[in-house]
């Protein structure tokens, strides 16, 4: 179902966002209208007989992976890639799981995803003889919480969301999370429909973690966050910038690839680092335990951490760019878009598991939220 | 023969899987433990989701109002149309079938963004001087609702209308009646299951169609559709989103067992 919403939301995203976008996004947080079908092949198979490149298969985001980077692989190595996408990191888990960590070879997908996907033993360990671009990975995107010793993931799409407003529009002074709070922003805010970001927020303004696992104070920010309410004018993962820029919305809390699109459509707007804190977030690949093509996913990490294609793949997925060769090939443009240094990434807090108990008292929180939303 | 297989392969099947998996316990982190609890039963019990359960059942008995409102005089008027403009009207009853649903939601935010056709249009009247918020509310989702299940109700109201015996309609108004008497005392008793099939039709999905509050109500209304979904991705929470889905579809059995015993009749009228 949630599929189906990602296509005909990329079909008819072109007919229906006013401030239409000419690139091609990244469609975890981004549909755009470069219509979803180009590289919608689903078939799985294993290698055929020798002399045969074989295939390679991905299963991430839509559109996450540019298409001339896949075009460029499979002219240079004759592999036939096909390219699965998935809705959210659990649907991804649930798929893994099922075919035992087999069925795909690279996979990309959120940091916490791959943790619990690396504790049920469904990752493989690469082989750095393989890959010897691995040294142009930069070390500051190495060595988290998901992988500490780098043994399993190559970083693929790094961003800290921030917040984003309209100075023609809010009168406050908005600083960090708690500036949201302002009754000036009656009916103005546009945040992620995530029960922890959202619910890591309001733990923020009260110098708590991310991942505080104390009850109390989960129900503490849990209250807090209902006083939010009023101020909330749409939930959204996709696409959220265009609230922002179509006068919908006054402040958003956004995505890094959203944070650059809005920029690019309207450099008046403001950018804030929330003074409570950032968020950090990596999406990573990897190859599962039982990858049928695992010689040809090792060729393909190999590939995309080349400095040329790195560049590639960072300009088109507007993420920070992990590949430290591929900093002389970006635009210049691009190096100025980048509203995020890799300063901050240190400062950055993870949103990771946090237990079973956890978990659900911020799923009740959030049902009780949009309750009081609706 | 076979259908026995398809039915138990892919619907008791399915079923009792999920009817066992509200029984387990999730796993810390991932997955399901083989562990007996009734505490998924009781969690729904938690005023928190009882009321997405109230919502929910207000939302559906909203739109199955507004389906009725909308869908019954038009089912009617056209089963009293003439034979190429009944078949002219049930195709452009039909059309909008031919596209997404999905694509039909996102015609609807064309209209209702602020700036968008309604506030244009409003402008241009003089009747507001500044653009309304009316995306992203529960009226809004409302609306949605309303428009794509209304097709089920014209039709169910229209295939029994049109097969409705009008002689009998003519004799009580031979006898006597008004014409409103003879439409409430005859016209709405005969057409009575196509109504409530109509409503069956229209209020079982309502319950269900959570892209429609996700994209009309950006992501602020809650149905049990959206709970289900939440528990399954974000809650990773298996066996509490299958005992939602437990309590749903007992709910949903309900209405139907109701339906049934409400029309005397066994299927749904000319649609099943």
């Amino acid at each position: 179902m949630k599929k189906t919403t990602r296509l005909f939301a990329a079909l008819t995203a072109s007919a229906v966002m006013a401030a239409s976008l000419s690139g091609c996004g990244k469609s975890k947080e981004n549909v755009d209208g470069n219509g979803p079908s180009r590289a919608e092949v689903v078939s799985q198979g294993g290698n055929e007989g020798k002399g045969d490149p074989g295939e390679l298969n991905i299963y991430t985001w839509a559109e996450y992976v540019p298409q001339d980077v896949i075009d460029q692989f499979e002219d240079e190595t004759g592999i036939r890639v096909n390219y699965t996408n998935f809705e959210a990191n659990e649907e991804m888990l649930a798929k893994l799981e099922t075919s035992k960590g087999g069925d795909y070879d690279i996979i990309i997908a959120s940091d916490y995803i791959i943790k619990i996907a690396a504790d049920e033993g469904l990752v493989k360990e690469l082989d750095k003889e393989q890959l010897p671009n691995f040294k142009n990975i930069d070390p500051v995107f190495q060595n988290f919480f998901y992988d500490p010793e780098n043994k399993y993931t190559v970083p693929y799409g790094p961003g800290i969301p921030l917040l984003v407003y309209d100075p023609s529009v809010v009168t406050c002074e908005i600083t960090g999370y708690g500036s949201l709070w302002d009754p000036s922003l009656e009916d103005s805010l546009a945040l992620m429909d995530s029960e922890r970001v959202v619910m890591g927020m309001a733990l923020k303004t009260m110098g708590e973690s991310f991942n505080t696992e104390d009850p109390d104070v989960i129900r503490a920010a849990g209250d807090k966050l209902m006083s939010l309410a009023p101020n909330v004018r749409v939930l959204s993962q996709n696409q959220t910038q265009d609230y922002l820029l179509s006068g919908e919305v006054g402040a958003a809390f956004l995505f890094t690839s959203q944070v650059v699109l809005a920029l690019s459509q309207n450099p008046q707007l403001q950018v804030v680092y929330p003074k409570e804190g950032l968020g950090f977030g990596v999406d990573a690949a990897f190859i599962p335990s039982q990858a049928p093509n695992s010689d040809n996913a090792h060729a393909f990490l190999n590939f995309i951490l080349d400095g040329e294609i790195g560049a590639q793949v960072a300009q088109q997925t507007y993420y920070l760019c992990p590949n430290q060769a591929s900093y002389e090939f970006l635009d210049e443009g691009f190096k100025q878009s980048l509203v995020i240094s890799t300063d901050d990434i240190p400062n950055g807090e993870f949103i990771q598991d946090v237990g079973a108990e956890a978990t659900a008292l911020h799923e009740e929180i959030w049902t009780e939220f949009k309750s009081v939303l609706d | 023969m076979p259908l026995y297989l398809f039915t138990i392969f892919f619907v008791a099947l399915p079923m009792l899987y999920l009817l066992a998996l509200s029984f387990l316990t999730r796993a810390q982190t991932w997955g399901v433990v083989n562990e007996f609890t009734l505490d998924n039963y009781l969690r729904i019990a938690d005023p928190v989701y009882l009321n997405t359960f109230k919502e929910s059942f207000q939302m559906a008995i909203l739109t199955t109002a507004g389906t009725l409102l909308i869908g019954y005089p038009f089912g009617y008027l056209m089963a009293r149309l003439p034979g190429r403009a009944k078949s002219l009207m049930m195709l452009l009853v039909v059309i909008p079938f031919w596209t997404s649903a999905l694509m039909r939601m996102y015609g609807w935010i064309i209209i209702f963004r602020s700036n968008g056709l309604l506030d244009k249009l409003l402008m241009g009247l003089g009747i507001t001087d500044s653009p309304l918020k009316l995306l992203y509310s529960y009226p809004a989702v409302l609306v949605g609702m309303v428009y794509s299940l209304l097709p089920f109700m014209i039709l169910s109201v229209y295939s029994s209308t049109d097969k409705m015996d009008w002689s009998l309609v003519e004799a009580a108004r031979d006898l006597g009646a008004t014409r409103g008497e003879a439409f409430f005392t005859v016209t709405v008793k005969l057409t009575l299951p196509g109504i409530l099939s109509g409503v069956v039709l229209v209020f079982i999905p309502s319950m269900g169609l959570f892209f429609i509050a996700d994209i009309l109500g950006g992501g602020k209304v809650m149905l049990v559709g959206n709970l289900i979904q939440n528990q399954l991705q974000s809650g990773r929470d298996w066996p509490f989103a299958a005992a939602l889905s437990v309590v749903l579809m007992i709910f949903t059995s309900m209405m139907i067992w109701i339906y049934r015993r409400a029309s005397g009749v066994r299927d749904l009228e000319g649609l099943l």
